[in-house]
C-alpha cells in the first residue's frame, strides 16, 4: 500500500503563451520504508511535483489535472486552508536544499520549533522539543546548543540536518528532501545521506529525494524516477535502472555521470539543451529531438509511461527495450540541436 | 553582555571624536560667513538714522565683550569652554548663555519632531506592508503612488498649503508661537499648545511618511521572496506567525533610516518651524543666522550633530539587540 499515490497529475504554469505543462500526467507511487531517488535535470519538473505533493505549487502555477492521494488523509490537492496547513509540517516533511536558508534569522531554532508546535496545536511542547533534541543527537549533532543556536551559527551540513528535524518532529511519514546533497561537499554529502537512510529506516518513512545528482541518489534510494521535459518518462528500482536503462534519456544521462575509477572521458555529455516550458514538444515524444533512437513514430504520439517487464519497471518510450538496452543505435542524438 | 559594553564605549568614543571634528568645522565655518555681528547692528544704527560715529560707539557698547582674538586662540578657548559644558554667551540675546537659549527653544523643536516621525513611521510602516502585500492590485498600487507623491513636493509647500487649508480658510488651527495661554499645568495651556503643535506635527509627518512607505514596502516584498517564509509555510505555520516572521526581518533595515531622519528632521525644522513662526531650535538657528550669532549659531549646530550621532548609536545598539547576526 502506497502511503502517497500520485495519478496523472499535470501542472501548468501560466506564460505569455498560455497556459503551459511543467509536469505532465505523472503516476508515481511512495511506500512506506522505501526511499524513491527523482533525478532529472534543472527545468525537469521535478520540483515543481514535490511541491505538488503539498499542494504548493508556486503562482503562476496550478495544479491542472490529477490526484496526490496521501494514506489517511485523502487528496491533497483538495485541501485548502487549515486542513492544508496540518497536512505540511504535519503528515508530509520537506527539507530544502542546504544553501537556502529555510530558518528564520532572528530566532533561535528551539524557538521556531515551539512556533512549529504551536502551528500544529502540540499540547506537550515539551515533549516536542525533546524529541527535536533526540532527533538531532541521532543524527550527530549537540541537540542543546543546536536548539539555542542562531541559523547564522550553523554550517550547510548542520542546517540540512536541522531542516530534517523540522521535517520529522510532528511525526511526518513522508519525508520529501529537495536536492539534500547539493552545496555541500563530498564529506558532508556522504553523512547527509547516511543519515537521511537512517532516520528513514528508523522510522520506516516514505522518502522522495530530488536531485541532478545522480551519483547521490544511487548510494541510498531503493527506486529511481527519472525525469524529462515535465514527463517521468522511466522507472524502477534502482540497480536495475542503472544496470539496464530501458529509456534512451536514462542511458544518456547515465552515460554521461563521470565515475571516479576509470576515465573522464568515458563520460560522454549529452548534445543539445534540455527544453524549457515554451520550447519543450507538445506533440510526440519531448525527448526525440536529442534522441539517437528516435523512430517516426516519435514526432507524432507522445508515448505514455507503461510497464513493460515484471518486477516494476515502467518507461514511456516507442522503441522496443532491446533496441535501447543493446545501444544498437549507438551514441544519443543524431540530430543537432533543437530549436 | 561584556561585548555589549565594548561596542557601547567604542561608539561612545568614536561619536566624541565626530562631536569634536563637527565643532571644530562649524567654529571656523560660521566665522568665514561674510560680515560679523557688529558690522549687522552698525548697519541697522545706521538705518534708524544714527550718525556713523554714534553707531559705532553704540555698537562698541553693546558687543564689548565680542572677542577681538587670533582666530586659533578664540578656537582654543571654545573647545576649553566646550569641554565644560559651556557653549559660552549669545551676542544678540545680549549676553545670555547660549545653552540656555538653546535649552528654552529645544523643547518646541523635539517634540514635535518625534511625534511626527513616530506618526509617519507607524502610519508608512503600516502602509507599506499594505501596498507590499496587495502590491498587485489597484488598491496597493494606488498607495504606492500616494508614497512617491508625498515624498516627492516640496517641505515648504506642504506647510504653506496645511497653513492655508486649515488655518487660513477653515479657521480649524491656530497660527504662530506655541500656546495662546500662560505657561502651566492646565488644560487651557495644554490644549491650546496642541493646537498650535498639529500642524507642525503633521508637515513632519507627511513629509516622511512616504519614505517609510516605499522603504517598507520594498522590504517587504524582499523578504516574502525569502526561502524561509516558503519553508515556514510548507511546514504548516499559522498565517499570524508568518506575517510576524515577515514583519520583523522587514523592519530591521528601517531602524537605521529613523535614527537617520531624526537628524535630518532637525535640519528640516528650520522651513517648518519659519513657515509655522513656530518658536523651536530651527526658528532660533535662521535668527543666528540673521544677526551673525556665532556662538548660537555654533551651539545649535553643534546640538544638532550630537542629536543626529546620538540617535546613530541608539540605532546602532538597537540593531545589536534585535539582530542576532550583529551580534558578537
Amino acid at each position: 500500500m502506497s502511503e502517497v499515490s500520485v495519478r496523472s497529475l499535470t501542472i501548468e504554469y501560466q506564460t505569455s503563451a498560455g497556459w503551459l505543462p511543467a509536469v505532465a500526467d505523472a503516476w508515481l507511487d511512495l511506500r512506506p520504508g522505501e526511499i524513491t531517488g527523482l533525478v532529472g535535470e534543472s527545468g525537469s519538473g521535478k520540483s515543481t511535483l514535490a511541491l505538488a505533493l503539498l499542494n504548493a505549487v508556486p503562482a503562476p502555477g496550478r495544479i491542472a489535472a490529477g490526484t496526490v492521494e496521501l494514506a489517511g488523509v485523502g487528496d491533497v490537492t483538495r485541501l485548502t486552508g487549515k486542513q492544508l496547513r496540518k497536512v505540511r509540517g504535519g503528515a508530509l516533511g520537506y527539507v530544502f536544499q542546504a544553501s537556502q536558508n529555510s530558518l528564520n534569522p532572528l530566532k533561535t531554532i528551539g524557538r521556531q520549533l515551539l512556533d512549529l508546535g504551536r502551528s500544529h496545536e502540540v499540547a506537550d511542547l515539551r515533549a516536542l522539543i525533546a524529541r527535536a533534541k533526540d532527533l538531532a543527537d541521532r543524527m550527530g549533532l549537540d541537540g542543546d546548543r543546536v536548539l539555542d543556536s542562531y541559523q547564522h551559527q550553523l554550517s550547510g551540513g548542520m542546517r540540512q540536518r536541522v531542516g530534517i528535524v523540522f521535517a520529522l518532529v510532528l511525526n511526518a511519514k513522508v519525508l520529501i528532501l529537495d536536492e539534500p546533497t547539493t552545496a555541500l561537499d563530498m564529506l558532508s554529502q556522504a553523512s547527509v545521506l547516511d543519515i537521511v537512510r537512517k532516520v528513514h529506516d528508523e522510522n520506516q518513512l516514505s522518502t522522495l529525494i530530488i536531485t541532478h545528482d545522480i551519483g547521490a541518489v544511487s548510494e541510498i534510494a531503493d527506486r529511481l524516477a527519472v525525469m524529462y521535459g515535465g514527463r517521468i518518462v522511466e522507472d524502477g528500482p534502482l540497480l536495475d535502472v542503472l544496470r539496464r536503462p530501458s529509456h534512451p534519456y536514462t542511458r544518456a544521462l547515465i552515460g554521461a555521470t563521470a565515475r571516479i575509477a576509470g576515465d573522464v572521458d568515458a563520460a560522454r555529455a549529452l548534445p543539445g539543451r534540455p527544453p524549457d516550458l515554451t520550447t519543450v514538444a507538445r506533440v510526440g515524444c519531448v525527448f526525440r529531438d536529442r534522441c539517437g533512437f528516435a523512430v517516426e513514430t516519435c514526432a507524432t504520439v507522445e508515448p505514455v509511461l507503461a510497464a513493460w517487464e515484471d518486477g516494476g519497471r515502467r518507461r514511456a518510450c516507442h522503441v522496443e527495450p532491446s533496441t535501447v538496452l543493446s545501444g544498437a543505435s549507438g551514441t544519443p542524438a543524431a540530430v543537432g540541436e533543437p530549436a | 553582555m561584556t561585548g555589549f559594553g565594548r561596542r557601547l564605549a567604542g561608539k561612545l568614543a568614536m561619536g566624541l571624536v565626530m562631536v569634536w571634528a563637527v565643532a571644530t568645522f562649524t567654529f571656523f565655518l560660521v566665522r568665514a560667513l561674510p560680515g560679523n555681528p557688529g558690522d549687522v547692528q552698525y548697519e541697522n544704527y545706521i538705518l534708524m538714522g544714527m550718525s556713523p560715529g554714534q553707531a559705532q560707539a553704540r555698537v562698541n557698547a553693546v558687543y564689548g565683550f565680542t572677542s577681538h582674538e587670533p582666530l586659533p586662540r578664540q578656537y582654543g578657548g571654545y573647545l576649553w569652554q566646550l569641554a565644560q559644558g559651556n557653549l559660552g554667551q549669545s551676542t544678540s540675546y545680549s549676553g545670555v548663555p547660549v545653552a540656555h537659549i538653546i535649552g528654552s527653544a529645544l523643547p518646541w523643536t523635539v517634540i514635535p519632531v518625534l511625534s511626527g516621525l513616530i506618526v509617519s513611521f507607524l502610519i508608512g510602516v503600516a502602509a507599506g506592508v499594505v501596498a507590499a502585500v496587495k502590491r498587485s492590485s489597484r488598491w496597493g498600487g494606488l498607495l504606492s503612488l500616494s508614497g512617491s507623491v508625498v515624498a516627492g513636493v516640496p517641505t515648504f509647500v506642504v506647510a504653506l498649503l496645511l497653513l492655508l487649508v486649515f488655518h487660513t480658510e477653515w479657521h480649524l488651527l491656530p497660527f504662530g508661537g506655541t500656546s495662546d495661554y500662560e505657561a502651566g499645568w492646565n488644560a487651557p495651556y495644554v490644549g491650546s499648545v496642541i493646537e498650535h503643535a498639529v500642524l507642525p506635527v503633521c508637515t513632519y509627518a507627511l513629509l516622511s511618511y512616504g519614505g517609510w512607505l516605499l522603504a517598507m514596502k520594498s522590504s517587504v516584498i524582499s523578504v516574502l521572496g525569502d526561502d524561509f517564509i516558503l519553508a515556514a509555510e510548507l511546514r504548516g505555520i499559522t498565517p499570524v506567525t508568518r506575517a510576524r516572521y515577515i514583519g520583523r526581518n522587514a523592519i530591521l533595515p528601517l531602524f537605521t533610516v529613523l535614527a537617520l531622519s531624526f537628524g535630518l528632521m532637525f535640519g528640516g525644522s528650520i522651513f517648518i518651524e519659519n513657515t509655522f513662526d513656530y518658536p523651536g531650535l530651527g526658528s532660533l538657528l535662521l535668527k543666528a543666522i540673521g544677526t551673525r550669532d556665532y556662538t548660537l549659531m555654533s551651539g545649535a549646530f553643534l546640538l544638532i550633530t550630537v542629536a543626529v550621532i546620538a540617535a546613530n548609536i541608539l540605532a546602532d545598539l538597537c540593531y545589536t539587540l534585535i539582530d542576532p547576526r550583529v551580534r558578537r
